[in-house]
This record gives structure tokens, C-alpha cells and sequence, in this order.
């Protein structure tokens, strides 16, 4: 298990506010445009079967910065994931309607045909990997967030969280990989870490507000998001890297539509709108990664 | 404060109310078309519907509603049937709801008084008839207050329909709270929302409730008193009965509520009166009958010929089998072995000797004529005095309102009980409600009239006007009568023969002076010293 802490990611965070900044003057979330017309007109040619259409996308909306309601105007939906849809879907010349589920649904929304596609921040895993195919875009950061002072002195997925009480997700990949400290707690003649499924970001937060879980592990944007609504009472304890990429989720039975995606992907790689739009919602450049794909027969 | 006020008020969470409706909407009303299906199977004489019915309700309500929901959005469409998602936790809800519903609508039925049942099958009420007009206006009126808590459990249930992308308040609610990281302000607004929503049905709850208050009339005119210029309506009133009746008890036992005797025929000597009786048609033939509970024999090869124009009494000890006698031959109940027949038919089978379904068991009843009036009374509780009279005519005979209504008072005149035409039967005292249930037996001009130990539920000073009435019958209009009875001086004034039943057997019969003071058999002599001691 690789687990590296990032003590320069603040710094980085800094310089992707100013870049930011400089995107946010273009509009909002739909301000986002394909640069590459001339390529994503050849992927039109070659995969017309979605030209035209309109597909769902299932999403968990409870991750400001990637996926959430706009408190403005709450009946659309904001983040980075949502414009990277809307790109992929303006290359492939589809538009996409939201569909709001628990983050444990997303992937059973889809096999049920409830949905065409899953792009919200969920991590591809092989375990994942055999509901639908993933097209990998995204390194994965996650932070630990704690009560302000650290009283348990976490310092990140590692044995420091024995005897602990972690606040976690339904599905989460953070919550095997919290579980698997409990072989080596005992080693050390520590009680195993205690692990609280919640339902969504929110409730995961309230648990620490209300001093029922120590920790709550995720992605580092949502724990910085927490922290600054509540800077008196949260903490970032320290950022890690978990072994994980962030994935498109597709359905396995439709490997057209997965290679559709996957090459409107590359194409918006490579034009530079990916890391134009981590900057335009303030995310850690070093997310950026080259698509890939991670399927499982 | 004032977050709490924006997010009570924003339109987006006002649209999370409508989903939130229509959720409930459709859970609550389909469950409803289900529970009634469900709760008929249930009810039903077919076993196989009873326990298709047990198996859905073990299912459904045993199963956690959420599951359900998410069964009915990602399991459904693999076998093709992909609903939108409020359609979908329209339908989880709707089954989830049916299975206690149905048992609402199982326990208002069952609920209803069962003599009020046995009344309206003896009157020739088909099923269906019986259930529209006697038993489903009283079960509602019993099922409100829990249809009341079943509605409000639907609406807080629906938000469960959050975990299916249903956008309803809840979702909503914690989507926002995740986009702002307001909690509280959000969930408490929704909170409140929710609790207005309830308030709201349990203000439809009191509402039903007092529009189907069976007093609610005499309510209004207790209001309506307060009022000048008040004028006393015809309407049921019971305080004024309970001020104005019976300040003392009348001179002669409440028969001076009767109209004046009409001129009685001379009935002759009673054998001038036996031998005409004897040259009339058999009225009830009844053969070796024989009935037994589980191991228990309750009629051991009963004989009985009734002829027309004749007057029996039934006497004997308790258990004997006189009610059950009754019964058979009103055919309310099934028998073991023999026959009946009544005007030369036999009840309750085709000409093959097959038993008849319940509906046309009904007409048939209706056709021959069998009147039957209870110990308990069995009026309708819900209907006015001249409506337990009338509505059977109207329901079972296809009479007129008019004449249904004419008929009724005519009749109600004859009990002496004019007055007393648009009062409920609970507000009338036990022997008043009794010459309602002789009214509403002769109504349809029954062949045969049978009561079952009429006046053995009243207080002994409201026997007389009962028995009154039942001797003007006999005397004035020659009704065939077979009447269960304690009363031994009442059978040896009426009767023109005495049955005494004892053990499920006839142990003694003949004319009434002759079983009354000579009997043959020792157990009779027993028996009857007894009353007789009884009574002195």
C-alpha cells in the first residue's frame, strides 16, 4: 500500500486558486467548451449512435467542488465533475440529465439501465471494476479530516488510527483500507479502528461536529471544504495518496459507448481543458493524469 | 433564523414537498385499491385466495421498505419494466402499505357487530349488499382514526424514496445541507415542513371523523338551542328523549306506547281453531334433523310441521337447541343430516340437492320469506328506526323509496314507535328496539316469522310491550310464528302448540294447555315446575 503525505499540496492549492480565479471570469458551469471541434467531430463520425441524444448521469451530489446542488440555484448541478460530463457529452454531441443517488447506488443505478453513465468522483477499483468498465482520469488525494487540535493525533491511514472511530461512506473505498489496519492494531496490542457508515459527506462531517467519530478520510477537496465552513471546530490533519484512480463509470455490455467516452477523454486531455477546469474549481493540478481504463471480464 | 426562513421558503425545497405529495398520493391510494383486493381474499370462503393473501402480507410486511424501493428501481427493469423513479416508489410504497391496510379494512369488517350480519342475511341481503349498505358505512366510520396514522406514515415513509433519486423533501434536504454545510437551518425547515404536512392530515382526520359522528346532527342541535329563535326539527334528538321520555314509568309497562288494539276476531275454542289449522298447508317441515359442534350433538333428529296460520312455542332450558333450531331453518346455519323445507321448498339448495352459492342462498330466502327476530335485536346501528325498515325493502326487494318510506311508518305506527322514526337505534331503549326489529321483519310480508327468545335481553318492565306486539300479530293477522321463548304464560296465551326441546330432542309437544299443565314426559314436569317457580 503506497502512502506518501504531500506537505507542499497547500502550496499547490495556492497556485490553483489563482488559476481559478482566472477561469471563473469565463462563466459558469457550462462555460466549459470542448477546445479540440476538429477531433471531436471525427469521434462524432465514428461513434454517431449518441449523437443527438440525451443520456442520465448518475451522481451522488454531496461533494462540493466535484458534485453538488448550487445553493444558488439549486435545481442544477455544479462541479467538476458535472462540466467534464458536459464536455464529454458536447464532443460526442449528447446531452446529459441527473439523476441523484446514494453514493453506494450509483453503480446499481447503472446495471439496472437506470443510467448511462456514472461520473462522480468514485474511485475504479477492480473490486468496482466488475459492475461496469471504468475510464480512469483522475489521481486520487484524499485528506484527513479530524476536530481542530487533532486530539487523537491521527496521522493518516496508518496505526495512529487504532482505537479510533472513523467516519466513513457506504462503498468508500477508504473503508478496506481502514479495516485492513486491524491485523496490525493487534500487533501492537491496540484496539482495531471502529468504523461509522454514513450515508453522504454531510453526515460523515456531523459526526465528527457532534464528537462520535475521530476522523472522517476523503477526498482531500471535500475535507478542505469542510474545514473552511467550519475552521473554529475541523482540521486537515494531513493529506495522503491512496492506490486508486477517479473513474467514468459505463455499462460493460456497451464497449462502444466506453471507447466513445474514453477517446472524447483523451481529447480533453490533451487540448488542456482537463486541467483548465481542476483550476476553474480549484483542485490540485496533480490530480491530472493521462485517461486509461480499467476493465475486469 | 433568517437561513432557516430562506430555506423554508426557497422554491427548491417547496418542489421537494410536491414529490413528496405525490409519493404518498400514490402509495396511499394504491395500497388502498390492494388492501381492499388483499382484504377480500382474506375474507373469502376460497382458501387458496385466503393464503395467497397470508403469503403477499408475510412478504411484504416483513420485508424493510427500502428494500422494497430499491427492488422496485434496479430489479424491476431486468425483467423489462423500467418505471421513472416516482412511479416507482409509488409502487414499493403502494405494496408495502396494502398488507396493513388490508388488515384496517379486515378488522372494520370483522369488527361490525355479527348479529347486525345475521340480521341482514335473514332479511335476503345478497353479500354484496350486505357489505355496501350494513357493513362497509359502519367499518369506515371505525377505520378513520387508523387510516388517519396510516397516512402519516406514508408521508414520512416516502422519504425513503431518497435512496431511489426520487427528488422528495429529504433528498433535497441533504443535498443542500451538502452543498452549504447548513445543516441544522436546513433540517430544521424540513423538519417543520413535514410537521405542517401531518398537522394537516390530522385536521382532515377530525374533520372525517365529525362528518361521519353518527350524533353529529343531535350535536348541531344542542349548538342550534343556544340559538333564538330555535324550533324543534324532526330530527333525531336524543337529549330531548332522554329529558322528555319516560319521566314516570307509564301505567300499563310501556304497552300504552302501542295504538289501541284493533277488534279482535273471535279466535273460537282452540279445537274448532287446531282442526282448521290442521286442514292448511305445511308452512315448515322440518325431518330428522341433526347438527353437531366439533363432538357436541346440539340436534339429534329433530321432526317439526309447522302449518300455516300456526303458532308455536319453543320451550325449554338453555342449550337445549332452540336458537340453533331457528337458525336452521332460516338456514344462517349449515346442519349435519335431514331436511328442511319451508313453504315446500327446501332453503338453501338447488332442485339437485346442491348447496346454493350465498348470493342466490340470499334471494332464495328473500323469495320464500323467512322472517327472523333476535334476542339481541340486531338493528342497524347506523340507520334511523324507519330506515332499518325501509332500506331492506328498497335493497333486497327493488320497492320504491316512496313506498319503502310509507311502508316503514305504516309499520312503525303499528309498534307505536311514530315518533320515534328518525331515532338511531342506540338511542332507544331495549324494548322500543325490539318492536323496530319485529317492524322490519314483517315487512316484506314474511311466510313464517321466527323469533329467537325475543324478550330475554330486556329489562322486565319493557317485556310487556314487546310481547304485546307480538300477540296482535299473531291474533290480528294470522302470521305463522315459531317463537323461542321463557314466557310460559305468554306461549299458553298464544301459542296454538307447545315444542319443548330439551337435550337437542322434542321430549314433549301438543296443544299448549295440555303440555303446559299436564306433561308426560318427567324431565318436562321438571322443566316446566321450574319456570313456573320462577315466575311465582
Amino acid at each position: 500500500m503506497v502512502m506518501l503525505s504531500f506537505p507542499h499540496i497547500k502550496k499547490l492549492m495556492h497556485v490553483a486558486a489563482i488559476g481559478a480565479l482566472l477561469v471563473v471570469g469565463g462563466g459558469g458551469s457550462t462555460g466549459a467548451k470542448a477546445a479540440a471541434p476538429a477531433a471531436c467531430a471525427e469521434l462524432q463520425a465514428k461513434f454517431p449512435d449518441w449523437k443527438g441524444k440525451t443520456l442520465v448521469n448518475a451522481i451522488n451530489p454531496h461533494t462540493p467542488g466535484y458534485e453538488s446542488i448550487d445553493p444558488k440555484d439549486p435545481s442544477k448541478y455544479i462541479g467538476f465533475d458535472i462540466d467534464l460530463g458536459e464536455m464529454i457529452g458536447e464532443c460526442l454531441g449528447f446531452k446529459l440529465t441527473y439523476k441523484a443517488v446514494a453514493f453506494a447506488a450509483l453503480l446499481t443505478t447503472l446495471q439496472s439501465g437506470q443510467a448511462d453513465i456514472v461520473i462522480s468522483d468514485i474511485y475504479a477499483t477492480e473490486e468496482r471494476a466488475k459492475a461496469a468498465d471504468f475510464i480512469t482520469y483522475s489521481k486520487v488525494f484524499d485528506g484527513v479530516l479530524v476536530a481542530k487540535g487533532n486530539p487523537k493525533k491521527i496521522t493518516g491511514i496508518d496505526t495512529s488510527l487504532c482505537g479510533t472511530a472513523a467516519a466513513e461512506n457506504t462503498g468508500y473505498v477508504e473503508v478496506p483500507l481502514i479495516q485492513a489496519l486491524g491485523p496490525e492494531c493487534k500487533k501492537l496490542g491496540k484496539p482495531e479502528p471502529t468504523i461509522q457508515l454514513y450515508d453522504n459527506n454531510a453526515n460523515c462531517i456531523q459526526a465528527i461536529l457532534a464528537g462520535r467519530a475521530d476522523t472522517y478520510i476523503n477526498d482531500v477537496n471535500t475535507v478542505d471544504n469542510a474545514v473552511k465552513a467550519y475552521p473554529d471546530k475541523l482540521e486537515k490533519a494531513i493529506a495522503v495518496t491512496i492506490p486508486y484512480q477517479v473513474g467514468i463509470g459505463v455499462p460493460k455490455d456497451k464497449p462502444k459507448f466506453r471507447d466513445a467516452v474514453h477517446a472524447a477523454m483523451v481529447e480533453i486531455h490533451k487540448s488542456g481543458d482537463q486541467l483548465t477546469l481542476l483550476k476553474k474549481w480549484n483542485l490540485d493540478p496533480n490530480n491530472l493524469m493521462k485517461p486509461g481504463l480499467l476493465i475486469v471480464k | 433564523m433568517e437561513l432557516f426562513l430562506h430555506y423554508l421558503t426557497m422554491p427548491y425545497m417547496i418542489e421537494g414537498i410536491v414529490a413528496t405529495l405525490q409519493v404518498t398520493a400514490l402509495g396511499l391510494l394504491g395500497g388502498l385499491v390492494l388492501g381492499v383486493i388483499l382484504a377480500w381474499m382474506q375474507l373469502s370462503r376460497f382458501k387458496a385466495l385466503a393464503s395467497f393473501a397470508r403469503v403477499y402480507t408475510v412478504i411484504f410486511r416483513g420485508t424493510p421498505l427500502i428494500l422494497q424501493m430499491v427492488f422496485a428501481y434496479n430489479a424491476l427493469p431486468q425483467i423489462g419494466i423500467k418505471l421513472p423513479a416516482i412511479l416507482a416508489a409509488g409502487l414499493a410504497l403502494a405494496c408495502n402499505e396494502a398488507p396493513f391496510i388490508a388488515e384496517m379494512l379486515r378488522s372494520g369488517v370483522l369488527g361490525v357487530d355479527r348479529g347486525q350480519v345475521s340480521a341482514g342475511r335473514a332479511l335476503g341481503m345478497t353479500p354484496g349488499v350486505l357489505m355496501r349498505r350494513i357493513i362497509a358505512p359502519q367499518a369506515i366510520r371505525s377505520m378513520i382514526p387508523a387510516f388517519g396514522n396510516e397516512t402519516v406514515s406514508a408521508l414520512k415513509n416516502s422519504s425513503l424514496a431518497s435512496v431511489i433519486a426520487v427528488q422528495e423533501l429529504t433528498l433535497r434536504s441533504t443535498q443542500m445541507a451538502s452543498a452549504t454545510f447548513d445543516f441544522f437551518s436546513i433540517f430544521f425547515a424540513s423538519g417543520l415542513i413535514y410537521l405542517v404536512l401531518t398537522a394537516a392530515i390530522a385536521c382532515i382526520q377530525l374533520f372525517l371523523e365529525w362528518l361521519f359522528d353518527l350524533d353529529r346532527a343531535s350535536k348541531q342541535i344542542k349548538l342550534m338551542r343556544m340559538m333564538p329563535r330555535y324550533r324543534v326539527q324532526g330530527t333525531d334528538d336524543p337529549l330531548a328523549s332522554a329529558d322528555t321520555e319516560r319521566p314516570e314509568p307509564p301505567p300499563n309497562a310501556g304497552v300504552a306506547e302501542l295504538p289501541p288494539s284493533r277488534v279482535q276476531p273471535e279466535r273460537g275454542d282452540r279445537a274448532k281453531r287446531a282442526e282448521t289449522l290442521a286442514r292448511n298447508n305445511i308452512a315448515v317441515d322440518v325431518a330428522a334433523l341433526r347438527k353437531s359442534y366439533d363432538k357436541q350433538k346440539v340436534l339429534d333428529g329433530v321432526d317439526l310441521t309447522v302449518r300455516t296460520g300456526e303458532v308455536i312455542a319453543l320451550l325449554g332450558p338453555s342449550g337445549s337447541g332452540k336458537s340453533t333450531l331457528l337458525r336452521c331453518i332460516n338456514n344462517l346455519e349449515l346442519w349435519n343430516d335431514g331436511t328442511i323445507k319451508v313453504g315446500g321448498r327446501r332453503l338453501g339448495f338447488n332442485e339437485h340437492g346442491k348447496a346454493l352459492s350465498p348470493r342466490l342462498l340470499a334471494q332464495a330466502r328473500a323469495e320464500v320469506g323467512v322472517g327472523m327476530v333476535f334476542q339481541q335485536f340486531n338493528l342497524f346501528g347506523h340507520l334511523t328506526a324507519k330506515e332499518n325498515i325501509a332500506g331492506p325493502l328498497r335493497w333486497v326487494h327493488g320497492i320504491s323509496r316512496a313506498d319503502a318510506d310509507r311502508r316503514a311508518l305504516e309499520l312503525l305506527a303499528r309498534v307505536g314507535l311514530t315518533h320515534r322514526a328518525d331515532a338511531l337505534p342506540r338511542h332507544l331503549s331495549g324494548g322500543q328496539q325490539q318492536r323496530v326489529a319485529i317492524a322490519r321483519a314483517i315487512a316484506p310480508n314474511p311466510s313464517v316469522l321466527l323469533f329467537d327468545e325475543p324478550t330475554s335481553a330486556l329489562d322486565p318492565e319493557l317485556v310487556n310491550e314487546v310481547l304485546e306486539v307480538i300477540r296482535r300479530l299473531a291474533v290480528e293477522d294470522g302470521l305463522t310464528m315459531i317463537i323461542s321463548t321463557h314466557q310460559l304464560r305468554f306461549a299458553s296465551e298464544v301459542a296454538d302448540r307447545v315444542v319443548l326441546l330439551a337435550g337437542g330432542s322434542i321430549i314433549e309437544e301438543g296443544p299448549a294447555d295440555q303440555v303446559l299443565n299436564q306433561p308426560r314426559n318427567p324431565v318436562a314436569q321438571r322443566f316446566l315446575n321450574a319456570m313456573a317457580a320462577e315466575i311465582a
